[in-house]
């Protein structure tokens, strides 16, 4: 058995596939790619697929992780162009390779959005008015129940920058096995505290990190 | 842009992949290179019409030619129809993302009755006038239909401009291809419409019209525009080499039957008197072995599906099934494809038969004795015994299965109450048969899931001429089968009484009952096959507004000689036939399937010889 993770986008149309259908999409790419697969061997056999983080519908990404298993060494070229091949459309691999961290290594991802409204510059001064704040509360559900976390520590801004018609950012959030912050905990937080009416587009997650900003692989 | 305006919703609605395309398999073309685009809409849900196996047909063949585009289109939910009409989206179909009033052709397969409303509600979304005589004069959005329900296409009559009867595979293109040359030739809708109700397959019904006696019944039905005094369906002659689709469009959210599906055969040999299918797909046509095998290998590997099922109305029926699940599985198990094998009939499935879908599945085998006492069985001319049911089941309780489901029929012509408490005592009786058994499953009882539909009598049948039991009765038995049964053991499942009225009124229905499906839509009513948006209230307020009494259509006794609304559609079976199998049915006589005796339904001496060798 060759343990193998792919890096792949998810961008377009591709962005309404929900997770729960996204790995029965893949189970299909790999059978019409032709490449052998390895199965599980307990009573209900099954190939293993395991995508490292949940990513929510509508958003797209640069950086998603797959890990899969093959029967057959296989050039990991070789084995990205057969996937490429028959990709549903919006999706593509970006690279395959051995498995180098355990998942449980990843701490944090980076996404872009933007804040689209009809004045920028008023919601500009929302946001860094926001972002200065000691705490960012925020109600995150959880599994069991309702609670309410300050975001502001953990929550990293790469940039933020006026555009045309849009306030642009890029910030990096908790991810990972421990804690996982939506980017939409922030929107909510800045829905709470500006009264400028602004919608969200564009959000893309576009890396996927350990510790020391070392890019999760 | 109309994408951006759906995007822009997309993410406030259930399970958005279904409205945005992009699926492999989807057929996407440069609408400058395209002459003639063709809007397949099937009136359902996405989840319920990607699944429908003649749209993947059709769907596939008419995207083979370069410059013709096919493209899918479904009924919203109520929650993106709703975002659809306050943001003053049209209906679009699923490839271009192009709103379907601009295209040439909407096509709407009608599979039941139930859907009638959902075109009228989809046309409205797409901004096409609803009754045909209100669109333009121009050669454009012609609105046609085909599908089983067309067979009587009189109560949707005034919403289409033709219909096509019988297998869309040749005629389709023959459509597509006279309207591109009339479109180039500049001719009108009615200029086209005169000419494409001269191809065998076409009913134009604006050309037809019908004069009513007092009581309500046909006078006689008046012919215009030179059109042919009757239409007959259409037919593919070799079944074996007519074309299959060598990829499917593949969805991404899970639909009713995900899954690969290979038809086997067309047509049916049984001749069950209250089955529509099993006349109006006549003859019977088989694929060979080799072509099944060969179509299933080729779906499986373009798809990507890890799971196959052989389409076809009896499946047990095709004279090579051994053979060919053989070989099937060993493709299947080497692949890890999961086969399924639905429509077996219980009279032919040996036990070799068994043993191989042993291998296959692991839920409960189902088996339709339909009706519950051999006096029963032999009306119906559903030519089972209950020594094979029980054996049959004795072959299932020994290879490890401890629940089976029965599909029973009720309100079936001549029936009594001594048939519905028949079907409790047979439930009892296999599950006693369960007992005896040294070899039965151990430690677990036996589970019988009774599901007990309402007879609808149906055109182009045996029992075209028989009344529907009234809601009294239907309730009265439903009643009667709930108290007659073992409920620790035996599950019972109907169906709503109204639903089945409602079926009846529309699937034996004449022109007049346009208006009536027409108000019902315009109080609200579509999705009528969804329990929950069901509301009978309304379209018994719609008959009433329109005067029509619906126990007219569901209730009554047809004469033999009547003038019927479907009786200038010709679906190969002849009148005779009908009203020779009626009284046989009467009598309790039956008849033998087609290849033990033919049975002179008519088909063979219109195709030319025999059915079959």
């Amino acid at each position: 058995m060759i343990r193998l993770r792919a890096v792949f986008s998810k961008k377009d149309r591709a962005k309404y596939i929900s997770h729960l259908d996204l790995n029965r999409c893949m189970l299909r790419t790999f059978r019409r790619s032709g490449l052998p697969i390895w199965y599980t061997e307990g009573f209900h056999s099954h190939p293993y697929f395991s995508f490292a983080l949940a990513l929510s519908l509508g958003y797209e990404s640069d950086c998603e992780i797959l890990d899969f298993n093959l029967n057959e060494d296989i050039p990991t070229n070789e084995v990205r162009d057969r996937l490429n091949a028959v990709m549903p459309y919006g999706m593509k691999i970006i690279s395959v390779a051995e498995q180098k961290r355990k998942v449980t290594a990843i701490t944090n991802a980076e996404y872009s959005f933007s804040l689209v409204s009809d004045n920028p510059d008023l919601l500009m001064n929302d946001i860094e008015n926001l972002i200065n704040q000691e705490q960012i509360l925020i109600e995150k559900k959880t599994k069991k129940g309702v609670k309410t976390v300050d975001i502001k520590p953990d929550m990293k801004i790469i940039s933020c920058k006026i555009a045309e018609k849009s306030v642009d950012m890029v910030m990096r959030l908790p991810a990972g096995t421990q804690t996982n912050y939506n980017p939409s905990l922030f929107f909510e937080a800045l829905k709470n505290a500006s009264d400028m009416s602004f919608e969200t587009a564009k959000i893309r997650r576009t890396g996927i990190f350990c510790e020391n900003n070392e890019i999760f692989s | 842009m109309l994408r951006e305006k759906i995007e822009k919703h997309l993410l406030e609605i259930q399970k958005p992949s279904r409205y945005i395309g992009g699926e492999v398999g989807s057929v996407v073309k440069d609408k400058s290179k395209v002459d003639v685009r063709f809007a397949f809409c099937f009136p359902d849900t996405y989840d319920i019409g990607m699944s429908h196996l003649g749209m993947k047909i059709l769907y596939s063949l008419t995207n083979e030619r370069e410059n013709y585009w096919c493209e899918r289109c479904f009924a919203p939910s109520e929650d993106f129809e709703n975002i659809m009409r306050e943001n003053d989206i049209p209906l679009y179909a699923l490839e271009s993302l192009d709103p379907i009033k601009d295209f040439d052709f909407i096509g709407f397969t009608m599979q039941y009755e139930l859907s009638y409303t959902n075109v009228l509600n989809m046309l409205d979304l797409a901004g096409i006038p609803i009754f045909a005589r209100d669109r333009t004069e121009e050669l454009t959005q012609i609105v046609v239909a085909g599908g089983p329900c067309v067979c009587n296409p009189e109560p949707l009559a005034d919403f289409f401009d033709l219909f096509i009867l019988g297998e869309g595979e040749e005629v389709n293109l023959e459509l597509m291809d006279l309207y591109y040359e009339m479109k180039k030739q500049g001719a009108s809708r009615k200029e086209f419409l005169r000419k494409a109700c001269q191809i065998e397959g076409i009913y134009v019904p604006e050309f037809y019209k019908f004069h009513y006696k007092g009581d309500g019944t046909v006078e006689r039905l008046e012919v215009t525009d030179d059109a042919p005094p009757t239409v007959r369906k259409r037919i593919i002659k070799d079944f074996d080499k007519v074309y299959y689709p060598d990829n499917f469009v593949v969805p991404f959210t899970e639909i009713v039957h995900d899954r690969v599906s290979v038809e086997v055969l067309r047509g049916c040999l049984r001749g069950c008197r209250f089955c529509q299918a099993g006349f109006i797909y006549r003859p019977l046509r088989e694929k060979h072995a080799g072509t099944i095998v060969e179509q299933t290998k080729c779906l499986c590997e373009n798809t990507g599906y890890d799971e196959v099922s052989l389409a076809s109305l009896s499946t047990s029926d095709h004279s090579e099934i051994a053979p060919m699940l053989s070989e099937l599985l060993i493709y299947t198990e080497d692949e890890k494809i999961n086969l399924s094998l639905p429509s077996l009939r219980v009279d032919n499935c040996s036990e070799e038969l068994l043993e191989k879908i042993k291998k296959m599945r692991k839920s409960g085998l189902t088996f339709a004795p339909e009706a519950s006492t051999q006096r029963l069985r032999d009306v119906i001319n559903k030519n089972v015994s209950e020594e094979e049911i029980m054996n049959t089941c004795r072959i299932a309780f020994g290879g490890g299965y401890s629940s089976v489901k029965l599909y029973f029929m009720m309100g079936l012509p001549t029936e009594t109450d001594e048939d519905i408490i028949g079907i409790a005592e047979l439930a009892q009786r296999i599950i006693d048969l369960f007992y005896t058994m040294e070899n039965r499953p151990k430690g677990r009882g036996v589970q019988i899931s009774i599901s007990c539909a309402t007879f609808v009598p149906k055109p182009f049948t045996p029992f075209q001429f028989e009344p529907q039991d009234t809601r009294e009765m239907i309730e009265h038995k439903q009643k009667l089968l709930l108290d007659s049964v073992n409920k620790k053991r035996v599950k019972v499942s109907y169906h709503d009484a109204n639903v089945s009225i409602l079926e009846a009124v529309l699937a034996k229905g004449d022109r007049r009952l346009c208006d009536v499906v027409y108000t019902a839509w315009k109080k609200g009513c579509k999705f009528d096959s969804w329990g929950e948006y069901f509301h009978f209230d309304k379209w018994l307020e719609a008959f009433e507004e329109c005067g029509i009494d619906p126990s007219f259509y569901a209730n009554r006794r047809i004469s033999y000689d009547e003038i019927l609304p479907w009786g200038h559609l010709d679906y190969y079976v002849s009148h005779e036939f009908f009203v020779r199998e009626n009284k046989n049915a009467h009598k309790a006589v039956t008849t033998p399937h087609c290849r033990l005796k033919c049975s002179g339904c008519g088909v063979n001496r219109e195709i030319g010889g025999r059915c079959f060798d």
